[in-house]
């Protein structure tokens, strides 16, 4: 079992969740939301978000349109489709059981008890 | 010391160097391979790669002279190797499993719609050239549905395809695909130009040599001009193709100048140049279009099929929600639909619009010639070259200038401009109402008409001939194409053919003929001067009467519709012909709210209607015939063959032409109204008369069979025709 691997997959796993709320807030340009998650201190490469990307788009979670640019070719703009504020919705349902269940778990004293309804 | 080279990567013509560009190919091999198994593997690597060309152009902006390999590593590193990617297995396959029974809502959210909305083709997502998933993305509505309907109206109708085919071209792509195919841009070329750069701009984009368009766009002007130089001062009038291509050239000039951007940078010099769009280049990449079109269109057929199914499983399961959101839908469609139909009664709009303004400057530079003629100089002129540039040219060159900026979506200060021409268009009007204002005034009063006798030398003769030939003399016709009337142009004269010939039954037995001269004025004085200087022969030789060939117009007193109008008075029993060199039967004449019809004044009731030029004719009691003895009035004549048949063969002079005798001043239209009026009455009578006729025919025939005991039995069978022939 090697640290790295681990640290990636339990990234991994946030990834889209992350990806998702970044769009959620208004549209955006991938490079944006690069920009957006490294301010947060979570970096990727660029390469890992559009393979992204284009997976949540052809599970229909996302979609985009092309905006035009400055400068150069057209740039494509991403937003959530319904069915991708419904699956964020359930993510971020999951998210927060998650967080405080590692919450309760990781905390030396059990201040409060986990809200399960959160 | 390194190699630089320019490619043009997405769409962009960046300097690198040779080594940072062997590392780029490689990173984007390795990516391809990478990407090889994913099911967006095209749109992955077209996305990554537009986004390092962005950054390319950022570094290129931030003053880099060309891609280094310094740059090339950072941007890797920056996007991340094959080798750092999180590799998501399992999430590609969940999501390919997922399409097929995906729901197809993928309108966009109907809140955001904040920056500004851009048409394009689709690269990622298309079956032949995107257009139809590229208007589904604009339009927030399903790209099927839009499929759907150009298929529909492809099939059904055959029109589908050419707004496709014109949406394939006009549209940009949303990506230009592959990396080192040079897409060549049309910039005016600032370092070879005579004008602008223009031609040899074009030049650069089709690979030839700047003199051909050159050429081709002078082409029109020196025609003309060695026309003119042919003629010298007495030169002809200018031929049909001269006159509307020059002003077509000109202004094809002008807004090319206007929609072209000029080649400034190295880069836009290097883009304009491009590579050389040859037969090869063309036919690799349709060959690489078409390759993916057979592999695109069965997906399409599956998506549908799967959809199609899937829609109504869904309606089975809940008809309300698939019957709202089918509505909502349908609701798109809709407005899409009359989205397009207002878009295009607008362009059939605009297009008469141009249309007509360019058919109307045709006009005017073909008057141009005869401008001194008509306008005076001074404000006059001032106004008729106003209102040429500013009403005519300006909103001409303004419209098809907008629609290649919004075709071709050229961005720039188009505020600026549209305010530009609007302003010179209003100069334009400014211009046209006062040259028109101007000009209705010059035209305003007609002169006092009165009868000039022209002394015959012999009016006994039995034929007079009218034309304007002498008879040593041979008229040559040069162009093909003329303002008919205008002839014989030189600096200081014109001659307008505006000559009519009336023919009247003369009371006496000897030929009369009668000149009136008309003309118009601002006053009624001035248009009394203006038409007693109207120098107008008519001189008798035999049985020829020698017309001049036109009036001539001075520049001095300009043309003011000054006409002439000859009355023939012909006796009965004599001959007259009127040459087609003679007269004319269309005047040039500027009519307008001025206009009181006073060439009516002149026509008196027994006048003959209905003469042709070049034919003989011969004066009898009731109108004038031809030697053939044909009535000269057409129309007549038609009659008289009813009349003929009517009577059979025998006809009735008696009262044939009582309808003749109109006494009417009220002109042309009225006359007409009144003869198809009496046309009418004239057809019922004659089939009344028939009418009459078979039952007389009838009474006889029944009198007769009385004696006959066959047919004696039914008197209703005496009516079916059969038993009319029988007899």
């Amino acid at each position: 079992m090697n640290i790295e691997n681990t640290a990636s997959q339990m990234r991994k796993g946030v990834l889209e969740f992350c990806i998702l709320s970044v769009i959620r807030q208004g549209e955006a340009y991938p490079s944006d939301i690069i920009d957006k998650m490294r301010a947060a201190n979570l970096s990727i490469f660029e390469g890992t978000l559009y393979p992204l990307l284009t997976r949540l788009k052809n599970a229909e979670l996302l979609t985009y349109r092309w905006v035009e640019s400055s400068s150069g070719p057209p740039r494509k703009y991403f937003s959530l489709t319904e069915k991708g504020a419904a699956f964020y919705t359930e993510l971020e349902a999951t998210w927060n059981e998650l967080a405080n269940a590692v919450a309760a778990l990781t905390s030396p004293i059990q201040a409060s008890p986990p809200d399960p309804v959160a | 010391m390194k190699q630089v080279i320019n490619i043009n990567f997405h769409g962009r013509v960046v300097p690198i160097e040779v080594s940072a560009f062997d590392i780029l190919k490689e990173y984007t091999a390795s990516l391809n391979r990478f990407f090889a198994s994913e099911d967006g593997k095209e749109e992955i690597i077209n996305d990554i790669e537009s986004r390092i060309g962005e950054l390319f152009q950022e570094r290129l902006k931030s003053g880099a002279t060309c891609i280094t390999d310094e740059d090339v590593n950072a941007i890797i590193r920056s996007m991340g190797r094959p080798e750092d990617f999180d590799t998501v297995e399992s999430s590609a396959t969940e999501s390919a499993g997922t399409q097929q029974q995906a729901e197809t809502d993928t309108s966009a959210e109907p809140g955001i719609t904040v920056k500004a909305r851009r048409l394009y083709r689709d690269e990622n997502d298309k079956v032949f050239g995107g257009v139809c998933s590229g208007l589904a993305n604009y339009f927030g509505i399903d790209k099927v549905v839009v499929r759907i309907i150009f298929i529909i109206l492809a099939v059904s109708f055959g029109f589908g395809l050419i707004p496709y085919l014109i949406l394939w071209i006009a549209v940009p792509s949303s990506a230009t695909k592959e990396i080192g195919a040079v897409r060549k841009k049309l910039y005016r070329d600032s370092d070879d130009k005579i004008v602008a750069g223009v031609c040899s701009g074009i030049g650069n984009y089709f690979g030839i040599n700047a003199w051909i368009p050159r050429v081709l766009f002078l082409l029109p002007f020196l025609s003309f001009a060695t026309r003119w130089g042919n003629w010298g001062a007495n030169y002809d009038f200018f031929d049909f193709v001269q006159v509307s291509f020059s002003p077509g050239a000109l202004m094809a000039y002008i807004i090319l100048w206007l929609v072209i951007p000029e080649a400034l940078t190295t880069t836009e010099k290097l883009e304009m140049k491009g590579e050389k769009v040859d037969m090869n280049s063309i036919k690799n990449s349709v060959m690489e279009e078409l390759k993916g079109v057979q592999h695109r269109a069965e997906k399409f057929g599956k998506e549908a099929g799967a959809i199609a199914t899937e829609k109504t499983q869904a309606m089975g399961a809940d008809i309300g929600r698939v019957a709202k959101r089918g509505g909502r839908s349908l609701g798109d469609v809709i407005a899409f639909l009359v989205k397009v139909f207002v878009y295009f009664i607008l362009g059939c709009l605009v297009f008469a619009f141009v249309v007509a303004l360019f058919s109307l400057g045709v006009v005017a530079i073909g008057l141009f010639p005869v401008k001194d003629f008509l306008l005076k100089d001074g404000w006059q002129n001032i106004f008729a070259w106003g209102t040429l540039i500013f009403f005519i040219a300006v909103p001409i060159i303004g419209i098809i200038t907008w629609l290649i900026r919004k075709l071709a979506r050229i961005r720039s200060n188009s505020k600026l401009m549209g305010f530009t021409f609007s302003g010179l268009w209003i100069i334009g009007w400014v211009c046209f109402t006062f040259l028109l204002a101007s000009v209705t005034r010059d035209f305003k009063s007609g002169n006092n008409l009165y009868e000039e006798e022209i002394v015959l030398s012999n009016p006994a003769v039995d034929y007079l001939e009218l034309t304007s030939v002498r008879p040593n003399q041979t008229v040559y016709r040069s162009n093909w194409f003329r303002l008919e009337p205008f002839e014989n142009l030189d600096e200081d004269t014109a001659i307008v053919r505006n000559v009519r010939v009336q023919i009247i039954q003369s009371k006496t037995d000897s030929f009369r003929v009668v000149m009136h001269r008309m003309a118009r004025g601002n006053t009624r004085r001035y248009a009394d001067t203006l038409a007693s200087l109207i120098q107008f022969n008519a001189v008798q030789q035999d049985s020829l009467l020698l017309l001049d060939r036109g009036i001539p117009i001075t520049r001095k007193d300009k043309f003011r519709n000054q006409r002439v109008i000859i009355t023939v008075f012909v006796p009965v029993g004599k001959r007259v012909k009127v040459d087609r060199s003679a007269a004319n039967w269309h005047n040039v004449q500027f009519d307008g709210p001025w206009d009181d019809d006073r060439d009516w004044e002149v026509e008196t009731k027994d006048i003959q209607h209905g003469w042709d030029f070049g034919v003989e004719y011969i004066m009898k009691k009731d109108g004038l015939y031809t030697i053939g003895g044909q009535p000269a009035n057409q129309w007549e004549k038609e009659q008289k063959i009813i009349d003929d048949w009517d009577n059979s063969g025998t006809p009735d002079d008696t009262d044939r032409y009582r309808y003749d005798n109109r006494g009417d001043n009220r002109g042309a239209t009225d006359s007409v109204l009144m003869k198809q009026q009496l046309e009418k009455q004239r057809v019922k009578d004659s089939l009344r008369k028939e009418k009459e006729e078979a039952e007389a025919q009838l009474n006889r025939l029944e009198a007769r069979t009385d004696r006959s005991p066959i047919l004696q039995t039914s008197s209703i069978m005496s009516y079916s025709p059969m038993l009319m022939i029988y007899p």
